[in-house]
């Protein structure tokens, strides 16, 4: 008789299962994006009628900030965290649907001047931090990853570079959290900054999506000073965000000749696998709407829907940031990121007041 | 290659990446307001 082997067998989650799942995370997303909106509206009118000196606060902060709030004190239950992930699925749902705001031409003007300053910004950024990183003498797959993730598209560059290159897990959520304390960083000092320097909405919005390196607090950061520079912010975030196949590619290329990766076999397949396609998304509705498949009406109600899933995203940039786990995860690393970072603010700045004067914006 | 690996295999050759849900999903918001289903959608 052959023996019995017991294999222990993994039960797949049922889609329905997996969708009922995330729907306590996303009640709290919607409710605590809403109440942000209630609290813009409120705060300034109730300030107002007892003649108090309060700022505007936008719900875009409001949201941000009862999200960090939670995160950082009672913290988000087990219940909410499947939901409460979903956040970078309303964030590239909003972004499609925010391309019924863009008409092809300005698309064409507008990324044509992002696409140069992106790609300076790219070259720039990944030499400076693939310095520091020498520098600092952290191990080269960590700089590979902290440099992808500054120079292109924060997280998600981080992870489709990660399986690219074969980096540890750990020099992966080193990075990611890096990158997240200082997106969390520049979402507060970007806005203060261009303020005091008096940016144009068009210089902002172009700094913003430059700059921040994740694309919900590069969103978050553009909102927050106009409704204007938010969508230039995204624009010129998404031009960053369409070069992340053709940067991981040059590494994973790098890496496989220096016998640590795996060869890339078709390139054109690789390309396509990392293109995010909610930019071919983007770019298809404002299609559409340039050649008005959408009449006047129907493009505010986009635009709105677009606002509504933004507002779950910035909830989602709240709840998700977690001071305690970052400091966690060292000092070097962290070090060499905001040392970067920080670099790349001024030169993406310098790069944008210099266009500013070049094109009289 | 057994008939259960054949039926994940391609099961997860159709798997959409959240990147093209996200596209999925407004784009057929997209549809249904164009189509007048939801004619207003308030902020």
């Amino acid at each position: 008789m052959a023996d019995v082997v017991t294999v222990p067998q993994v039960q797949p989650v049922q889609p329905a299962l997996r969708f009922l799942r995330v729907i306590p995370g996303v009640l709290l997303l919607a409710a605590i994006g809403y109440a942000g909106k209630l609290l813009e509206q409120n705060v300034g009118a109730y300030a107002k009628a007892h003649h108090w000196t309060f700022p505007n606060i936008e719900y875009v902060l409001w949201a941000i900030v009862l999200g960090l709030a939670i995160s950082n004190t009672v913290g988000v239950p087990e219940i909410f965290r499947s939901g409460v992930a979903t956040y970078e699925f309303w964030l590239k749902a909003g972004i499609v649907l925010l391309g019924a705001r863009f008409l092809l031409g300005d698309i064409l003007k507008l990324g044509g001047v992002s696409l140069v300053l992106v790609a300076v910004e790219i070259l720039g950024s990944l030499a400076f931090m693939t310095f520091l990183g020498r520098l600092f003498k952290l191990k080269p797959k960590l700089t590979t990853l902290l440099a992808v993730g500054s120079a292109v598209c924060g997280v998600s560059a981080i992870i489709a570079t990660k399986g690219a290159i074969e980096a540890d897990d750990e020099d992966s959520s080193f990075s990611i959290a890096a990158i997240l304390a200082l997106g969390a960083l520049a979402l507060f000092t970007f806005p203060v900054i261009g303020h005091f320097l008096h940016l144009s909405d068009r210089a902002y919005g172009l700094w913003a999506g430059l700059g921040v390196d994740n694309t919900a607090e590069a969103t978050a950061a553009g909102a927050l000073y106009s409704d204007a520079a938010g969508k230039l912010a995204v624009l010129v975030k998404s031009t960053r965000n369409a070069m992340i196949g053709f940067v991981v590619l040059a590494y994973a290329i790098y890496w496989a000749s220096k016998g640590q990766a795996q060869a890339v076999g078709n390139k054109a397949a690789f390309l396509w696998q990392k293109f995010p396609k909610f930019v071919l998304g983007f770019l298809l509705i404002s299609v559409l709407a340039t050649y008005h498949f959408f009449n006047k009406d129907q493009v505010g109600a986009l635009a709105n829907l677009s606002r509504w899933a933004f507002l779950l995203t910035f909830a989602g940039v709240g709840l998700r940031t977690n001071f305690k786990d970052m400091r966690k995860q060292g000092l070097r690393p962290f070090a060499v990121g905001a040392i970067g970072e920080v670099a790349i603010a001024v030169f993406t700045l310098g790069l944008v007041v210099g266009a500013s004067k070049l094109f009289h914006w | 290659m057994g008939a259960e690996a054949k039926s994940v295999n391609n099961e997860s050759r159709w798997k959409l990446s959240l990147d093209s849900w996200a596209v999925v999903v407004a784009l057929l918001a997209a549809l249904l307001i164009r189509a007048g289903v939801f004619k207003h959608v308030p902020w």
